[in-house]
């Protein structure tokens, strides 16, 4: 199983390459006069030549040559030069993604647990007052991830000033391995995180909720029960196996969450890659949006199997399927 | 048994009942929208013996068994009778007998008797096992639930010896449900059972999902194992054969009536009962002449639309006006103290030859003890 | 169909109530607007009053007006992409679960593809190449949404025609010799309706938000009304930090009340695919009357001696 979608991904990241490689390609007109134009003159050898080479023009090459030769420079890490900064994409993003993954991966792992726990609990104690948590979270999975951040960025940073805001650490520190840094980094991180898990929990909360409400109708929960198990141990029974689906659908939820969490981090002036891709955008920097988004798939799909070798280590079922 | 135990205080009743169920009602639903699946049902399991339940499906043998334990999920309701189960208190040191109100009984309560005195075996092991837990953690679950004292080692020593009971390998406590045949799972959950001594085993259709070769040797195993270690037993099942290797009394049930209650070897060679009478003959007999098998026309009644009359009535070749008109009580039929729910025994002149059969010995497997039919129930 | 019993629940009620008031918003929207939502001949950030309900933009436009044009074309470019992702899915979940074999996987693989590329960067790298006109357009807009939004559709689809794919009725119109394609169509399709539904809520909650997104980073058209419009141009003037919640707020709060609405409708649509969901909880009424705890425990059946005892039978048994 394990090896079957390890093949899915490494068709994905071919896809998305070769997506990233052809469309430049299609685009009508011609980008050096539009940058030119836009730029009024004050335009570099360097930025033409970057150009140049983001959208394959002025190299005389046929497609495929073009092709073969622009995965020779991402195999040797080269995504090209962006044109505003006028430095290599690849040390841009080396600054910017472990921001990125940072918040995302304590988001994604903090909504997918407080999730998991309210859905079995909403599960099993249905039609309780619990149940009233659904519209809540229904309602906050609706708002935009943006919205949500600045209402929340809003109340209880500029207004409350319960949490710092605005950047991901104190300027008052410097970064580096010690105790006020990671200090410093976890109160910035609360409000993004915040937002990020607000806004994703709901999807977890409601599938392993109607997971729960499905095992509880099967014969091993009522075994569990007919062993005189105390409650709790129930419960895990129970959650146990609701739980996979939820796992099972981890890589597929990461990749909303990173469309989010760009969004998040945007707002916050978090210094990820988010950020990045707003301004790249705005500047129409395409070598830099072309390399944030192969960066984004690359480390989704690598997310991707991570979740995908958690399943296989929690369902046993899979494990014999491998052997066979 | 005169006496009904209705406190959950220390009774010694003369007789060694185990589970008694007195005038027991189970509906699904409530109010206008209920339906009686178990009716004024009365029996009683003895020590150390086994009482087969028979019926075909919707009789209401399982949910019997089930709202007496009250395992029976919603919308089941009990809305009447008593169950009372007596069992040796492993809490008190002289062996003093214990009477518990199930109905009664709080969570707490039950579920310390849960298991350590009534366990169930269910008809698909597949499903009874949790199927991402190794068969090993059931017991040591169990185990440490009910006996905190047992250490780790103990715990696994146990499991190990429950497992060869059942001719089944330690190494087998490492595996998942998946990786078992079907047999071997059902040998699992048999062992499972008895983990914790019970005084009271459940066994719900254990071996409808298994081949024929299967059923037999588990059928056999168990009544060695009761023969061993004398624990009580109800067998619920469709298939009558089954039980007469097994059961000292069995009681047929239809339409959430005990229509037919007699010790095993005189339900099975002299039937009383038409119904009984027509599962015995939609059944392969045991031994003797070949017989050819005919089932019994029609299908149990719609439980939620009032039935006049007996519930077997439309179905019954032998009914008669009374039959849909009034229905027939359970009484004793004769001496033997059997009894049978149905008019024609009124004028015995009258009951069908197939009815009035004289009761032979059947070969039975395994079972100590003779069934007699002395008041019970 | 008409047997078809969609569970009355209050949420679904709110949820189909929230979702109608925004479908004839979108539609008379634009005309109950009282003024011109470009119009910039009014006092610049005025608190809401009765002549602005919503107040003044730091342009001088009245925010009211914006909010009602905006609302059409939001839910056009959600409506175009929720229906044409639906279609997609559709056809490729169904041709995947009922022809099985090779097209089965080179349609499974091309989903699952889909599925694992993250939505919003494809949708801003594709965007960000359009020309202008093309960000302008509505309903291009909309099929390059639908375009990240069909895969998990597809996926849920192909299951469930897999599921259908052997029931009776399939293999009796393929014993008659009906083709392919007829037995998608009329045999398998309606049976999917259910799951279509709920796809299709979906997809429309995941091009609301995408749009608007769009909107807000500013790929689409600042010149269309829209709610990501008006909160990009919120954001560009720095209304949240000026506190002029009547700003940004009233769109956002609309997105997730259309939002929340559509998840809402979905709760029905759910309990209706899977009736273990459906509340077994008992009346006030009846609880009250008979005693019986609201939530049954799960192997704690409850007593309530309603039926009357035998005591007759219990003296002739004996």
């Amino acid at each position: 199983m394990l090896l079957r979608r390890l093949s899915l991904y490494l068709v994905t990241a071919w896809v998305a390459i070769t997506v990233n490689f052809l469309l430049p390609r299609m685009m009508p007109g011609n980008p050096v006069q539009q940058l030119i134009g836009k730029l009024t003159g004050q335009v570099t050898v360097q930025q033409v030549r970057a150009i140049e080479l983001a959208f394959g023009i002025g190299l005389h090459q046929n497609l495929w040559d073009q092709y073969i030769g622009y995965w020779h420079q991402l195999l040797v890490g080269n995504l090209g030069v962006s044109i505003t900064l006028s430095t290599p994409v690849s040390s841009v993003l080396q600054s910017a993604v472990p921001w990125t993954i940072g918040l995302i991966g304590v988001s994604t792992i903090l909504s997918f647990l407080v999730g998991t726990v309210t859905g079995t609990l909403l599960g099993w104690f249905r039609g309780s007052r619990l149940d009233s948590l659904i519209p809540v979270a229904t309602f906050f999975q609706a708002v935009p991830y943006f919205f949500l951040g600045t209402v929340v960025l809003l109340v209880f940073g500029s207004n409350l000033h319960w949490f710092p805001v605005l950047g991901a650490y104190s300027q008052s520190v410097t970064p580096g391995w010690h105790w006020d840094f990671v200090f410093s980094l976890v109160r910035y991180g609360e409000l993004p995180v915040i937002t990020i898990v607000l806004s994703s929990v709901a999807g977890w909360m409601l599938g392993m909720r109607n997971m729960m409400i499905t095992m509880i109708a099967e014969d091993f929960v009522l075994m569990a029960v007919a062993k005189g198990l105390p409650r709790r141990k129930v419960i895990m029974h129970a959650a146990r196996n609701a739980v996979l689906p939820s796992v099972a659908n981890l890589s597929l939820a990461i990749g909303l969450v990173v469309s989010g969490a760009l969004l998040v981090e945007l707002v916050f002036n978090y210094p990820g890659v988010g950020d990045l891709l707003l301004q790249a955008v705005l500047n129409e920097d395409y070598p830099l949006i072309q390399g944030i988004f192969l960066v984004i798939t690359m480390t989704v799909l690598a997310a991707n199997l991570l979740a995908d070798v958690f399943y296989f280590v929690l369902d046993p079922r899979t494990r014999t399927e491998a052997a066979v | 048994m005169s006496e009904r135990p209705t406190t959950s205080e220390a009774t010694t009743l003369e007789d060694d009942t185990v589970l008694a169920i007195e005038d027991f009602c189970v509906d699904y639903g409530w109010g206008d929208a209920a339906v009686r699946a178990v009716n004024h049902v009365n029996l009683s399991v003895r020590r150390s013996r086994v009482l087969g339940v028979a019926g075909e499906s919707g009789s209401g043998k399982s949910t019997l068994v089930y709202a007496a334990t009250r395992l029976l999920r919603p919308p089941g309701v009990i809305s009447g009778g008593h169950v009372s189960l007596t069992f040796d208190d492993p809490t008190s040191s002289d062996a003093k007998r214990r009477t518990v109100d199930l109905l009664a009984a709080t969570p707490s309560e039950l579920r310390a008797i849960r298991w350590s005195q009534v366990s169930i075996v269910l008809q698909s092991a597949l499903n009874a096992l949790n199927p991402v837990l190794r068969i090993g953690h059931e017991f040591d679950e169990v185990l440490s639930t009910h006996r905190p004292g047992m250490k780790k080692a103990q715990r696994r020593e146990r499991a190990a010896e429950l497992l060869s009971l059942v001719g089944l390998n330690a190494d087998r406590l490492a595996r998942f449900p998946h990786e078992l045949s079907g047999g071997q799972r059902q040998r699992v959950m048999i062992a499972l059972a008895l983990a914790l001594d019970p005084q009271l085993v459940i066994m719900d259709e254990p071996t409808t999902a298994l081949d024929v070769v299967t059923q037999r040797e588990i059928v056999n195993e168990l009544a060695q194992l009761r023969a061993r270690f004398g624990f009580s037993m109800i067998f619920i099942t469709h298939d009558l054969s089954l039980l007469v290797e097994l059961a000292d009394d069995i009681a047929v049930m239809y339409a959430g009536n005990v229509v037919e209650w007699a010790p095993a070897n005189d339900l099975y060679g002299a039937p009383r009962h038409p119904y009984t009478l027509g599962l015995l003959n939609s059944s392969p007999p045991l031994s003797g002449e070949r017989r050819e098998l005919v089932g019994i026309a029609g299908s149990p009644p719609d439980l939620s639309q009032p039935i006049a009359g007996c519930s077997f009535h439309d179905r019954c070749p032998f009914a008669f006006e009374k039959c849909s008109s009034q229905a027939p009580e359970l009484r004793v039929l004769d001496d033997s103290g059997r009894k049978v729910a149905c008019w024609l025994h009124d004028s015995p002149a009258d009951v069908p030859v197939a009815l009035r059969r004289r009761p032979r010995d059947a070969t039975r497997v395994g079972a100590q003890t003779p069934s007699n039919a002395e008041g019970v129930v | 169909m008409s047997a078809v019993r969609v569970p009355r629940s209050p949420k679904v009620l709110i949820g189909a109530g929230l979702v109608a008031f925004f479908a004839v918003l979108t539609v008379v929207g634009p005309w109950l607007a009282p003024d011109n939502p470009n119009a910039t001949n009014f006092t610049a950030n005025l608190r809401p009053s009765s002549s602005h309900w919503l107040g003044t933009t730091a342009l001088g436009q009245d925010i009211w007006s914006q909010l009602l044009v905006g609302a059409r074309a939001t839910m056009i470019v959600a409506i175009v992409a929720g229906v044409v992702a639906t279609l997609l899915s559709m056809i490729i979940g169904v041709a995947a679960g009922y022809l099985g074999g090779k097209p089965d996987e080179g349609l499974s693989l091309l989903s699952n593809v889909f599925l694992a590329i993250p939505g919003l960067p494809l949708l801003i790298v594709i965007d960000s190449y359009l020309p202008a006109g093309g960000r302008s357009n509505s309903f291009v807009i909309g099929l390059i949404i639908s375009l990240t939004g069909w895969a998990w559709g597809a996926r849920v689809l192909r299951a469930q025609t897999m599921s259908l794919r052997n029931r009776d009725f399939v293999e009796a119109a393929r014993i008659v010799g009906e083709s392919r394609l007829r037995i998608m169509m009329f045999e398998i399709a309606p049976n999917l309706l259910p799951v279509l539904a709920s796809s299709l809520l979906f997809t429309v909650l995941y091009s609301i938000g995408a749009y608007v997104t769009l909107a807000y980073v500013g790929l689409t058209s600042t010149a269309v009304w829209n709610w990501g419009t008006m909160l990009y141009w919120a954001q560009a003037n720095n209304a949240p930090l000026a506190n002029q919640w009547w700003w940004f707020v009233p769109p956002g709060v609309c997105i997730a009340l259309i939002g929340t609405g559509l998840a809402l409708m979905n709760f029905g649509i759910d309990e209706f695919i899977n009736p273990r969901l459906r509340s077994a909880g008992l009346s006030g009424r009846i609880r009250r009357t008979s005693g019986l705890p609201r939530r049954p425990r799960l192997g704690f059946t409850p007593v309530a001696r309603t039926a009357t005892p035998r005591a007759t039978w219990e003296a002739g048994s004996r």
